[in-house]
Parts: structure tokens; sequence; C-alpha cells
């Protein structure tokens, strides 16, 4: 009988070590130390006293509300246009056209450019006395004198989308070109043989199929847009009167710019709460595509 | 085995005496103790040239202290002080904007400068209010500016405006802006109002040429006065004749326009004389409120010495030496900053280029940076309340008076 009992192996947990010690380390003790730290006054004193809930009822009471659907405004205007855009520019690099290696390699310039030079030219482009944008907008009799997008609350808000969106573009068009060049050519053929048009097939075929990596890009674009800081920092500060201050940015505002760590700590839990329900959201979808795909075969 | 049981045997008398001499160099350099400065900026610059100088020289005269000179970009240099203090890693001494000193005395982070009497003597008083609180001197100034109006006088000739005569009255400012901007294709008036510092900066100049304050000198805040609002007022009005989109410009922003006969008028530090280039300009006192007189905002940054770093004491003496009337001249005038102190050697700058005299004559009646204890917070608090009049959303009673209940927080 005993023979028959298998000895644990405890080998390649072993080798987990390593690894776990550094992702305790690196991620876990940091998180475990800001939420310490949001229950406490933590300032640029070298002590600290321990203040309950103190930071999340500031928090709440000062705009913080208004801060969060901010967040979540901007950061559904900018997905759902990136996803839009995506589709239809990897349906037109995927289209049979002459010269589409060079149109793939022309699409990545936004998403190769550093980001901080990307944003810096942006903001030049929306200065109202040299910028190209107002420039043409006079030219075209459109506006009748220089516009600054950045100076009203409507308008900076939606340019810090525009730039965030031409820098995220590149990466959902290629992802979902890939995806889309994974589809079976005798499935649209067949469908081409019916008399099916080009739309239809696109519609009916092409976008059930590429659906899960649709939803793994909004997902993952979703996290990192939630998380986006230097495009907003670099053209606005968060401003003008709040117009543009995202979660992130109040968070950086609070905790380092205000050397309020304590306060900014409780901001940056929220963050992680937030960021939590994404990541869940990411590994149940992918779970179920799995099991799905695990059923088909 | 024996090849490399012989070569251990070789390689355990080398490695022993090479532990032995690194040993012996650990100790001699051990001898000289590190002074750690943070200098904002870069290693550029004649005032630099002046620094090295002058501590090489107070090297020479403490022996066993070696100061090492850290060179930080200007925007993450404050950070970098005040994270590493926070953190228990503070620098001997540091180049900070004085606002920032009454936010580390009151965390317990820098220690206070002994100044004598006669020391505090060779400083004009609003500049000595930059730097003290509760009483005590928090840090010693090592650079300063002060703010005056330039105006184009090319625009001013074209506008109908005598170009030799720039207003010297909110009612002639206002005047002359509004005829720039109807009578030319310029703009009458460059104002910032961006999330940036200067936006405070540039209001803070209206705040006390009409006789209005921020916090007063018993600590409290004073800043819903009929006076702010007066000047929020003028500033929302000069707005109205200013380049459009105001929201969108900091300080640094306007150059530009100024250099192009974009603006005809605009505020700023006694470097624009150099950058400005071929304008036809003239530069004179900011205008005077209803209820005011002659001001300014006076900004220093100073050496500020931090606590526990163990030498303290030197790096006192070194600020002080650094500080001292005739080297800080001397490097004022390597760095073309305007100089702290009324020196005679002043004189002869003033005697060089008449300019200068609309900088130094706005010192004895000039204002301090507001001095709190979250100076960000204040400046996020001011900034608002200039942003929401010109964007039209409040009246400027309510955006001081909402601004002045924030400001309790942050005193």
């Amino acid at each position: 009988m005993a023979a028959n009992v298998k000895k644990t192996d405890y080998f390649p947990y072993l080798l987990l070590v390593p690894a776990l010690i550094v992702t305790l380390l690196i991620v876990a003790w940091p998180v475990v130390e800001t939420i310490r730290l949001s229950f406490t006054d933590a300032s640029l004193k070298l002590t600290e006293n321990y203040v309950g809930l103190e930071n999340y009822e500031k928090m709440f009471a000062r705009k913080f509300p208004e801060t969060i659907f901010r967040t979540f405004y901007w950061m559904g205007v900018s997905v759902s246009l990136k996803m839009i855009i995506g589709i239809a520019g990897a349906a037109l690099l995927n289209a049979a056209v002459p010269g589409r290696n060079l149109f793939r390699v022309l699409v990545m310039p936004p998403w190769i450019v550093p980001i901080a030079i990307g944003v810096f030219i942006w903001s030049w482009m929306y200065n109202g006395q040299f910028g190209m944008i107002s420039g043409l907008l006079q030219r075209f009799g459109l506006i009748a004198e220089p516009m600054e997008f950045l100076a009203f609350r409507n308008s900076a808000f939606f340019s810090t989308i525009v730039t965030d969106v031409w820098i995220g573009t590149p990466l959902v068009t290629i992802y979902l070109l890939a995806a889309m060049q994974g589809v079976r050519p005798d499935l649209l053929e067949a469908a081409w043989v019916d008399g099916a048009g080009r739309f239809y097939r696109f519609r009916r075929i092409t976008l059930p199929l590429i659906m899960p990596a649709v939803a793994t890009m909004s997902l993952l674009s979703a996290i990192w847009t939630f998380n986006s800081f230097d495009i907003i920092w670099i053209l606005t500060e968060g401003g003008p009167r709040d117009a543009t201050t995202t979660m992130i940015i109040d968070t950086y505002k609070t905790a380092i710019s205000r050397f309020k760590y304590g306060e900014g700590s409780a901001r940056a839990v929220m963050i992680v709460l937030f960021l939590t329900l994404f990541a869940g959201f990411y590994f149940l979808m992918i779970s179920r595509i799995a099991k799905k795909e695990v059923g088909n075969d | 085995m024996a090849i490399f049981r012989e070569s251990r045997m070789k390689l355990t008398p080398i490695l022993l005496g090479g532990a032995m001499v690194l040993s012996g160099l650990g100790t001699a350099f051990g001898q000289e103790t590190r002074v750690h400065f943070i200098n904002c900026g870069d290693d550029q610059g004649g005032g630099n040239a002046v620094h090295t100088r002058l501590i090489a020289e107070w090297e020479a005269a403490n022996p066993g202290y070696k100061v090492d000179r850290e060179f930080v970009p200007w925007g993450q240099c404050q950070e970098k002080s005040t994270t590493l203090a926070s953190a228990g890693d503070a620098p001997a001494l540091a180049y900070m904007g004085s606002r920032t000193l009454k936010q580390l005395s009151a965390n317990d982070l820098i220690v206070a400068i002994d100044m004598t009497d006669e020391e505090k003597a060779t400083y004009a008083d609003p500049v000595l209010g930059t730097i003290t609180a509760n009483g005590q001197v928090w840090g010693a100034p090592i650079a300063f500016s002060t703010k005056a109006l330039y105006w184009n006088k090319d625009l001013f000739a074209e506008a109908g405006l005598d170009p030799e005569s720039p207003p010297t009255t909110w009612d002639e400012w206002l005047a002359a802006a509004t005829a720039i901007n109807e009578n030319t294709d310029a703009n009458g008036m460059g104002i910032a109002a961006a999330s940036f510092d200067n936006t405070m900066h540039q209001f803070m100049n209206y705040v006390y040429t009409n006789g209005g304050e921020v916090i007063n000198s018993d600590g409290e805040i004073v800043f819903n006065s009929p006076n702010n609002v007066e000047a929020l007022k003028m500033y929302a009005a000069l707005a109205e004749v200013a380049q459009p989109g105001p929201i969108a410009y900091d300080r640094g922003k306007l150059r530009p326009l100024f250099i192009e006969g974009q603006i005809g008028m605009m505020i700023s530090g006694p470097w624009e004389r150099r950058l400005i280039g071929d304008v036809n300009w003239g530069v004179a006192p900011i205008p005077v409120g209803p209820q005011g007189g002659p001001g300014t905002l006076l900004i220093t940054d100073s050496l500020a010495v931090f606590k526990g770093t163990g030498v303290e004491e030197q790096a006192l003496s070194l600020t002080k030496w650094l500080t001292s009337p005739d080297n800080q001249l001397e490097f004022e005038l390597a760095s073309g900053l305007t100089p702290l102190r009324d020196l005679p050697g002043v004189q002869a700058i003033r005697d060089e280029d008449p300019t200068w005299n609309a900088f130094l004559d706005a010192i004895a009646t000039g204002g301090p940076e507001p001095f709190v204890t979250d100076y960000v917070g204040l400046q996020d608090a001011i900034n608002e309340a200039i942003q929401s009049v010109i964007l039209g959303e409040a009246s400027a009673e309510d955006a001081i008076a909402d601004a002045a209940d924030l400001l309790e927080d942050y005193k």
C-alpha cells in the first residue's frame, strides 16, 4: 500500500519561489503599504498617525465623485473612439489594396513616437495663435478668430481625448489586423460565392470571429486609458478648472505635488479597486473564451 | 583538481592583499565627509562658475569636508529634495523656492538660519518677509526677481497712444489695452491664466498694487477683501482685451506673442530684456490700483539646510559663505539676477542699464509670495478663482470668497 502513495514533488514550487518573492516585493508590498498609508495622516513629517477613515471622508467631501464620473466619461469616449477607428483601420489595412504594407507601416508612428514628444506637438497644434488646427479652421471660414483649444472646459476635455486616441489607436489597429488575418479565407469566399456583399461579410463573418480580440483589446485599452497620466498632465495639468482632472491626475496632485501621502494613498486605493474590477472582468472573459474554444474543438 | 587547488592558493593572497588595499583606500576616502548640495538647473552659466570657485575656497577652509554638488532639472528639483527629506535621506542643503520654507519648517525638516540683526539689515524688509515664519529665518536668499510692465512702443504709437508714456494707473492701463485692441491687429495685453504657478504670481502683482494681501503678518487669511475682488475684476477686464483663450497661457508663452507684436503689454521679470529681441520695447513699474500704491511680487529662492544629516553646522557655514553680500553680488552679476541687496555695486548696474530701475525700485514696496504650509493648495485655489471669473462661471466676489474659504486649510 505504502508504495502506491505518491510523494509530493516540491521541486516545481521551489522554482516558483524567486518569482513569488519578486512579486511580493514589487506588487504586494506596495499595495499593502498604500492601503496602510491611506488610514494615516502621512505627509512630509517623519512620523504618521492613524486617522481611520478621515482621508476617505475628505476625499468624497471634495469633488471626488465628480472626478470618478469624469474619469469614466473620459475613458469611455476615448476607448470607444479607439475601438471604432481601430476596427475600421484594421479592415482597411486588411483589404487587398496596392501599397498595403506601406500603409501598415505608416499607421504606427503615433505609437512609436515617444509620448511626451507627440503630446508637445499636439499642444502646439492646439495653440490659437500659432497652431495648425485653429489656422485651418480660420482659413476655411469655420471660426472667426483664433481658437485656444486648451482654454475652455469642453474643448480642453475633448482635445485631451483626441490626443489620447491618436496615440492609442495604432496598437488597437495592429492588434485587430492580426486577428482579422486569422479569419479563414474559405469562409469569406464561400459567403462571396453565395452573393454576400463586402459589408455583409464583414458584419456577419469577420466581426463575430474577431470579437474575442475586440473584447480583450477593449478591456486592456480601458485599463491603460484609465491610468493615462502623461497626456493630460503635459497638455492641461488637469485644468481648466479641473475639467481634465481624472483620478490619476488628482492622485498625483494630492500625493506628489502637495505631499499629502495619506490622502493620496486613499485615492490610489480607489484606483486599485477600479482596476481590480477591470482585471476581474478581463480574466473572466479570457476564461470564458478559452472554455468556448475548448468546446468548439 | 590539483591545478585548481594550486591556483586557488595563489589567488588567496592576491584577494587578501586587494581587500587590504581597498580597505585602506576606503579609510582614506572616509576621512572626507560628504556635504550633499542639491542645486536646481544645470552646471552651465557664469553664476555656477562663481559658485564652483567659492565652494573650492570653502572646502580649503574646512578640511575633511567635500561638497557634492548635484544638479537637478528645475522641474524635479524641489520635489526631489523634499521627497528625500521626507524619506529620511535629506541633502545637507538645497536650492528651494522660498515659498516652500514654511511647509518644510512646519514638518520639522529644515533648521532655522541664525541671522544676526546686522545680517538681516542687509536685506530689504519685504525680502526678509519671503524667508521669515514664526519669527525665525528658514532660508538664505540666493536668487531674486521682481516684475514690471513691458510695453510695445510701436503698437502704442499705432493705437494713437504716446509710445513714451506707459500707463501708471489701472484706468490708464485698461484704456491703453483697449485702444491697442481696437485700433491695431494686436491684442492689448498678454494675460496668463493657465493652471500653473505663475498664473497666481501674475495675479499677486494686481493684489499688491491694490493694497491687498493673502495672509497677514498674524498669519490670518485676509484674501476675501474688496481690494482683492477689485484686483480680480481688473484681471478679468484685461483678459477681455488680451490674447484669445488666456487659460491656455502661462507667463512663458506670452513672450513669443510679445516678440511677434501680437500683444501690446505683458508683466514679467528682468530676464525678458535679453530675450525679447528686436521689439521696440520699454519697461515700467506695474500700474497702481485705485486702493493701492506701487507694488510687485517679490520671489526669492533660498538655500535651505536640512535636519538630520549630521553636517548641519557645515551646511550652515557653506550657506552663509555663498550668500554673504560680496559673494552673492558676484554670483548675481554673473547670473543676470536681480540683486538682493542694495549694495554700492548695484548703483553701477542702474547707471549702466536704466531698465533695471523698474525692477529695483519696486523692491521696497513689494510683497512676498504668500507663506503657507500647503503652497500648491493655495496656488490651485487662487488659480481656480481666476479661471472661474475669466470663463464667466463665477463673479469676482464669489470666486474670492470661495478661494478664501479653501485657503483657511492651507495657512
